[in-house]
């Protein structure tokens, strides 16, 4: 059962993430923002992170260049309500993106294919 | 294939080499010499560093601007002997003569870029001591330019090898030393590798070693002082395809398991310059004639290649007006597969081969003109990682035609 820990500082989004990744079947975890997430990403070893571009106190572009350099295969899929981010360079660390949406078919689409290259790679 | 070594300063160890391949590089050297040594100096002034020409014998005065430039970091000049001009024998040179210096870091740039600031050094070489083993560019870059790379080398090293690398033969790298071992003992070294093909080579080889990548915005747009034309010459066509190709037949048992592809790290973000890249003119009728045009000559080969579907939508494009010219990014992807497999299997002469491909790029590169004319750079950037997706999801179809992968 691969581990996904989804990244979002807003509550509904987490909750809905969550809920609906369990149902198929992976093991998620969940975090509000940047403080000591590399931290605990270290300590939970995920498989994969959701991690959300726009959060509150935290710029999501920032966090995805840390992890990818002290995480360097480790699958991280960027989750927006704006395509605009796509104008930053640093997106490229990125192994796909999705905009925010209810119907979480695309991200379910993304996270399968994230974990197939890991597997692969 | 070092003929010629003047070593000035006495040189004999260094943690860091910086080296500008050259030839006939007389008027532009100087200003990449003097930025280089700028670099140096402002950001890895504790490091012992050296500036190494590598050049190709050249006979304006290349050699005598380089060492005449002013700087405090130590030079050495190496040349290639009279008439072996390429620059793959360059970097070898450059490559044994690290080794010989015991470098920890290799940082490379062309001798003849105007664009060129101390910032490229820094973002270049500081991924190395962070403990990446090969740093590749990240220019912006107009939309028509690299247009070799956007259409074939990007797409088609991802699809193979799983790893994302923007710009594979950009040509401004830096490497550890490990992988300065590799590249001066490797096997796959040949004489289309030391002539145009060493960029693709350099990058394979350091994907296909899982040598920790970095991609480095290097802060300016790549401008060379000498522009070459939108269109590759045909040597420098088959150089880089030709040994893309030849790579593929020998790493086949690594890129046949991988699937989809990865991102690298990234480096040299906030550096505060943002700058438009320069026009490049494109001359759609140049592109459209070179593709229609070779229909007559390559006729036989492609119908011996191609699989008459889609050969025969070859035949359709080719009969489409201007206006509504379009060569689909998936039958792309089909022709270079396809174009791999026959290549492997010599179904023809393999230079005539590659050379056939060429008026089919330029039916390619109309249409990415074509399709991405109204578009920011951003944009075609979107095209262009859409079309490196039609790539992996169609790489079943080369799996199937390529054959036993062991």
């Amino acid at each position: 059962m691969a581990k996904i820990m989804v990244v979002d500082d807003e509550e509904h989004i987490r909750l809905l993430y969550s809920e609906e990744l369990k149902e198929e079947g992976y093991d998620v975890s969940t975090a509000e923002g940047g403080y000591k997430l590399l931290e605990r990403i270290e300590n939970e070893k995920p498989d994969l992170v959701v991690l959300d571009i726009k959060m509150v106190d935290y710029d999501g572009l920032d966090l995805l260049q840390d992890i990818r350099n002290q995480f360097y295969d480790l699958p991280v899929i960027l989750s927006t309500a704006y395509d605009t981010f796509k104008e930053d360079m640093k997106s490229i660390a990125a192994d796909f993106y999705v905009v925010k949406s209810f119907d979480l078919t695309e991200l379910k689409k993304k996270i399968k294919m994230a974990l197939e290259a890991s597997i692969a790679s | 294939m070092l003929a010629y070594e003047e070593n000035p300063d006495k040189v004999e160890r260094a943690d860091l080499v910086v080296g500008i391949p050259s030839h006939n590089e007389a008027k532009n050297i100087g200003h990449s010499t003097a930025q280089a040594a700028k670099g140096l100096l402002d950001h890895f002034g504790g490091r012992n560093s050296v500036i190494i020409n590598c050049d190709n014998h050249s006979e304006d005065g290349t050699k005598e601007v380089f060492l005449q430039t002013t700087s405090e970091v130590p030079k050495v000049y190496l040349s290639t002997p009279p008439g072996i001009v390429g620059r793959g024998y360059n970097l070898k040179n450059l490559i044994a003569k690290a080794v010989e210096l015991q470098a920890q870091a290799v940082i490379v740039v062309s001798g003849d870029l105007n664009g060129i600031t101390p910032l490229w050094i820094k973002n270049l070489g500081e991924p190395i001591f962070a403990g990446f083993g090969f740093v590749a560019p990240l220019y912006l870059q107009h939309k028509y330019e690299g247009a070799v790379g956007n259409s074939i080398v990007y797409p088609l090293t991802r699809a193979l090898y799983g790893r994302r690398v923007r710009q594979p033969i950009g040509g401004d790298c830096a490497f550890a030393a490990n992988l300065a071992e590799t590249y001066l003992t490797h096997p796959t070294w040949n004489d289309t590798v030391a002539q145009c093909g060493v960029d693709i080579w350099m990058t394979t080889l350091a994907i296909y070693q899982g040598i920790p990548i970095c991609q480095s915005f290097v802060g300016r747009p790549k401008n060379h002082q000498n522009d070459g034309p939108f269109v590759p010459p045909e040597p420098a066509f088959t150089h880089t395809v030709g040994t893309l190709l030849d790579l593929m037949m020998l790493f086949q048992d690594f890129w046949g398991r991988v699937k989809w592809s990865k991102p690298t790290a990234i480096y040299g973000f906030g550096v505060g310059e943002v700058e438009t890249p320069a026009p490049i003119e494109v001359s759609e009728d140049e592109l459209h004639q070179g593709f229609v045009q070779c229909f007559d000559r390559y006729q036989q080969l492609w119908e011996t290649v191609l699989e008459n579907n889609i050969y025969n939508k070859l035949g359709e494009i080719r009969e489409l007006p201007m206006a509504h010219f379009s060569f689909p990014s998936e039958l792309w992807a089909r022709i270079l597969f396809t174009y791999s497999v026959a290549y492997k299997k010599e179904v023809a002469d393999r230079q005539e081969l590659l050379k056939s491909l060429l008026p089919l790029f330029l039916g390619k590169t109309l249409s990415f003109v074509k399709k991405t004319e109204r578009m920011s750079i951003q944009q075609a950037e979107e095209y262009i990682e859409n079309e490196c997706m039609i790539f992996e999801e169609t790489k079943p179809y080369l799996l199937g035609k390529w054959g036993n992968l062991s």
